[in-house]
């Protein structure tokens, strides 16, 4: 548990655990259906109430205030029971805090501090995307103190039920790309219905267009980079702790239904085939817990060399979970593939929350570019 | 230099040569007319991917994510007309006697492009496999005419095999493990046949089936040496169907719930019993394995091509990708790791393929297709005249005679090195080809990022299907278990497999 670097973090986990099992736990195939339902409907209104959707954001500005590690204690601690949920937390908590690296606290607490539930309080971002990487299809041009931004965004994180999306666009004959908040009520945004994807079914993204809509600047031009750098270096620690979730949830239920399943006239986990592939699953999980207390604190603490301690968790740990939720079916057999168990869908999540923040080769050439370069400490 | 005894004793060292070298071996014994037919396959195949299996493929895919209860008859009956559910039945039950061994080239190339239609086509052959691995001409001539009649009709006529139980899944597929395992299918001897009761699952194309290859026990307490395999045909008073089951992917072919209460089989539909393994040398339970390793040398085989294909088909989608997405300024084909990334995926396709295709040629050799491709039978098969086919030998078929000579020949006449060599490479394809399925289909999302996660955009679903392939047909595990009896355990006296 990382909550166990630090009692003061031991409430927030009960708390995620406790919310996960009353209101997750049961309802974790219904969430997971297709054709989409209302999505989380009143479980987000009710995460919402306690502070889930802004466990960073500070007092003032309508969240709790608390550091990466209360975070990530809460994220794994809900990832456990259903990932989509995190994934929606997640998706919030980079845009929220992408608004605050670049100083605009202003814009952002026009959005937070004005919201009346859930919804409006949600910001929607392309949280699988480095904006780096890829080549922007979304322009702003200025119009006097105006920003008018158009072109196509695709797989938008919470876009059809955020009351606004915080987006990355080009400055015409600017290098680079800003950020930009957008209120999604504009009439010139056309959203598509959510896009059926691998895992994270009620964490729901959107393709956009953009057909000259008003943005309002966040930070300075061409500074987007930056404060997307600033904030996926705390926020990988975050996906990691995600993963994290999503590998003790498929350990929960491989180890239970090991004891209980009978092969060859005993329990399955009396052969030593299937302790030796548990031993495997136990052992990556508590390498992980230790990385990730390791990157939490070093993170909280500002310790030298942070990112890439952060980096590299990430890094690792949800490269192991995508193996570990493979296993975890494994051990279920035919019942495992099927969705009347969780581990079908933890195998999905494991490889949808892998991809959070951009591709993982691009990640993992960002870590030894990094070294090479001598900011590693 | 070295003497020829010296030459047979070095080669019967481990790893033995005849079971290193299949193909090589097979090279100048196996008949020309393969590779025509192979060639013809894999080319039919692709047309067929061309012009019903990618159009359809997504749409299937999201119809049953929609409705778990929709069951792809359209397609079922595209395939059928295409005449696949024949292509592989040999001449003298009427079918269309295409060489066994191309059967996975053509698989690979379905899976490559829609691994659930490769299902709906592939695992027909799983039921016509068992049934056949019993060698009871009569039985396998009137199912194989019946699917050949389906296809004239446009009714297509479909064979599943029925062994998984609720309680019973790697359990029965192997006879040291069935008599520890929790198995209920009891098939009651009576007067004139069998009364089965009780349930099976997760039986692919179970709904859409005409004909089911059920395996039962007449004695639940010694299961491994009272198997009993039953044809039971739809409309059977006591069978029905029970759910679907609701699968994370291969969601075009259904998992079906198979309901015996009460069912009365008569003995014509016996395909084999505890009376009939009398009649062999081998005892009951021997029997009852090599029947089963009959199956799983051809179908393992079958599986590994799956796995090879949906192995290449996530490796085509990340390629498509590579050579049409910029990543930091420049197309992501010309990033040299991803160049690394895309040859290594292009590998694992490769070796599985090598895998299947030595498992082919040791069922060739020395398994279940031995007789169909030794010269003589195949080259005389091929210029059999139809009306020769059904009028002579077909009724020569139904004749006790018949299923005696063909057990004498396959079931007697292969040796325990044969069964262990075709069972060993089978489990060892089977195992090679998925990892590298469920492996490649990770590595293309990676390539991919965000847009592998769409389902439009194919990879995720590949994904999602590759992972049951570790599954059916043995777990991995039990296969890895396997190949350690077949090719290494054997030789070893203090060794014991499933004893632990």
């Amino acid at each position: 548990m990382i909550a166990s670097m630090n009692a003061e973090l031991k409430p927030f986990e009960d708390l995620a655990a406790q919310f996960a099992a009353k209101e997750l736990s049961s309802k974790r195939e219904e969430h997971d259906a297709y054709p989409f339902g209302p999505f989380f409907g009143d479980v987000l209104d009710k995460a919402y109430e306690i502070g889930l959707l802004g466990i960073t954001l500070p007092e003032e500005l309508g969240g709790i205030g608390r550091g990466i590690g209360a975070l990530s204690v809460i994220l794994e601690s809900i990832c456990r029971v259903d990932a989509s949920l995190g994934g929606i937390i997640f998706a919030t908590t980079v845009a929220q805090q992408i608004i605050l690296e670049s100083g605009s606290t202003k814009v952002l607490a026009s959005v937070t501090k004005n919201a009346g539930n859930a919804g409006d309080f949600l910001i929607a971002f392309p949280a699988f995307n480095n904006p780096s990487e890829i080549p922007h299809l979304i322009y702003a041009r200025k119009e006097k103190s105006k920003y008018i931004l158009f072109g196509e965004l695709e797989y938008v994180v919470l876009g059809g039920i955020a009351g606004h999306c915080l987006i990355p666009a080009q400055v015409r004959g600017e290098r680079g790309y800003s950020f930009f908040l957008v209120d999604l009520s504009d009439k010139n945004i056309t959203r598509s219905e959510p896009v059926l994807s691998l895992g994270l079914h009620a964490c729901p993204a959107v393709d956009t267009k953009f057909n000259d809509v008003e943005g309002i600047l966040v930070g300075k031009e061409g500074d987007g980079n930056l404060s997307f750098e600033k904030t996926a270096d705390r926020m990988h620690v975050a996906a990691a702790a995600m993963s994290a979730g999503i590998m003790k949830g498929s350990f929960d239920e491989a180890l239970a239904y090991s004891r209980e399943r009978f092969q060859g006239g005993r329990e399955i986990v009396n052969w030593s085939e299937v302790r030796m592939i548990l031993s495997n699953m136990a052992v990556t999980i508590n390498v992980s817990e230790m990385a990730l207390r390791q990157a939490c604190r070093a993170a909280e603490e500002n310790e030298a060399g942070w990112e890439q301690n952060a980096l590299a968790s990430a890094i690792y740990i949800q490269g192991a979970a995508c193996d570990l939720t493979t296993d975890g079916i494994q051990l279920l057999g035919g019942y495992g593939y099927m969705k009347d168990y969780g581990q079908e869908k933890r195998f999905r999540d494991a490889k949808h929350v892998q991809a959070l923040l951009g591709m993982v080769p691009m990640k993992r050439l960002k870590y030894i570019e990094r070294v090479i370069d001598g900011v590693d400490r | 230099m070295v003497s020829g005894s010296e030459i047979e004793m070095f080669l019967e060292r481990e790893p033995k040569f005849d079971d290193i070298m299949c193909s090589l071996q097979a090279t100048s014994k196996q008949p020309k007319g393969i590779i025509k037919e192979t060639k013809k396959v894999v080319a039919l195949a692709r047309k067929f991917n061309d012009e019903v299996v990618r159009p359809y493929s997504l749409e299937l895919d999201k119809t049953v994510q929609e409705d778990p209860e929709f069951l792809a008859w359209d397609f079922v009956k595209k395939a059928n007309e295409w005449g696949f559910y024949t292509l592989w039945i040999p001449k003298i039950f009427g079918g269309k006697g295409y060489c066994m061994s191309s059967m996975s080239f053509f698989v690979e190339e379905i899976a490559s492009a829609c691994l659930g239609m490769a299902n709906l086509i592939g695992v027909h052959y799983l039921g016509v496999a068992t049934l056949s691995a019993t060698w009871n001409a009569r039985l396998i001539n009137k199912l194989s005419r019946e699917t050949v009649e389906g296809e004239r009709k446009g009714n297509p006529c479909l064979i599943s095999l029925a062994i998984t139980e609720p309680g019973a899944g790697t359990d029965v597929e192997e006879v040291d493990l069935v008599d520890k395992g929790d198995v209920t299918c009891y098939a009651e001897k009576v007067d004139g046949g069998y009364v089965v009761n009780g349930r099976k699952v997760f039986i692919s194309n179970g709904h859409l089936s005409t004909w089911h290859i059920l395996i039962a026990y007449s004695d639940l307490k010694n299961p491994s040496e009272n198997t009993v395999v039953l044809a039971v045909k739809n409309g059977t008073k006591g069978f029905s169907f029970g759910r679907k089951e609701r699968k994370m992917g291969q969601k075009g072919c259904p998992a079906s719930e198979l309901i015996f209460e009460d069912c009365f089989i008569p003995e014509e539909n016996v395909c084999i019993d505890p009376d009939q393994y009398g009649t062999l040398s081998r005892s009951a339970k021997e029997t009852a394995m090599q029947v089963i390793d009959y199956v799983v040398s051809g179908t393992r085989a079958g599986v590994g091509a799956f796995g090879t294909g949906v192995a290449r088909g996530a490796f085509e989608e990340a390629l498509k990708f590579a050579l049409e997405t910029e990543v930091k300024g420049k197309l992501l084909i010309n990033h040299e790791w991803a160049q690394t990334m895309l040859a290594e995926m292009y590998k694992n396709v490769a070796v599985s393929r090598l895998a299947y295709a030595e498992t082919n040629y040791a069922n060739g050799m020395y398994g279940f297709y031995k007789t169909l491709q030794w010269k003589p039978t195949y080259y005389y098969t091929r210029c059999l005249p139809r009306f020769i086919a059904d009028k002579v030998i077909s009724p020569w078929l139904d004749k006790p005679r018949a299923t005696s000579l063909m057990r004498k020949m396959s079931l007697d006449g292969q040796t325990d090195s044969e069964i262990h060599r075709t069972s060993g490479w089978a489990s060892l394809a089977k195992f090679v080809g998925t990892d590298a399925g469920v492996k490649n289909c990770q590595m293309a999302l990676e390539i991919m990022g965000q847009a592998g996660l769409r389902h439009d955009r194919r990879a995720e679903k590949c994904l999602r299907d590759s992972k049951l392939l570790q599954i059916y047909e043995g777990t991995n595990q039990l296969n890895r278990l396997n190949l350690f009896k077949c090719l290494i355990g054997r030789s070893y006296p203090q060794v014991a497999v499933f004893q632990e």
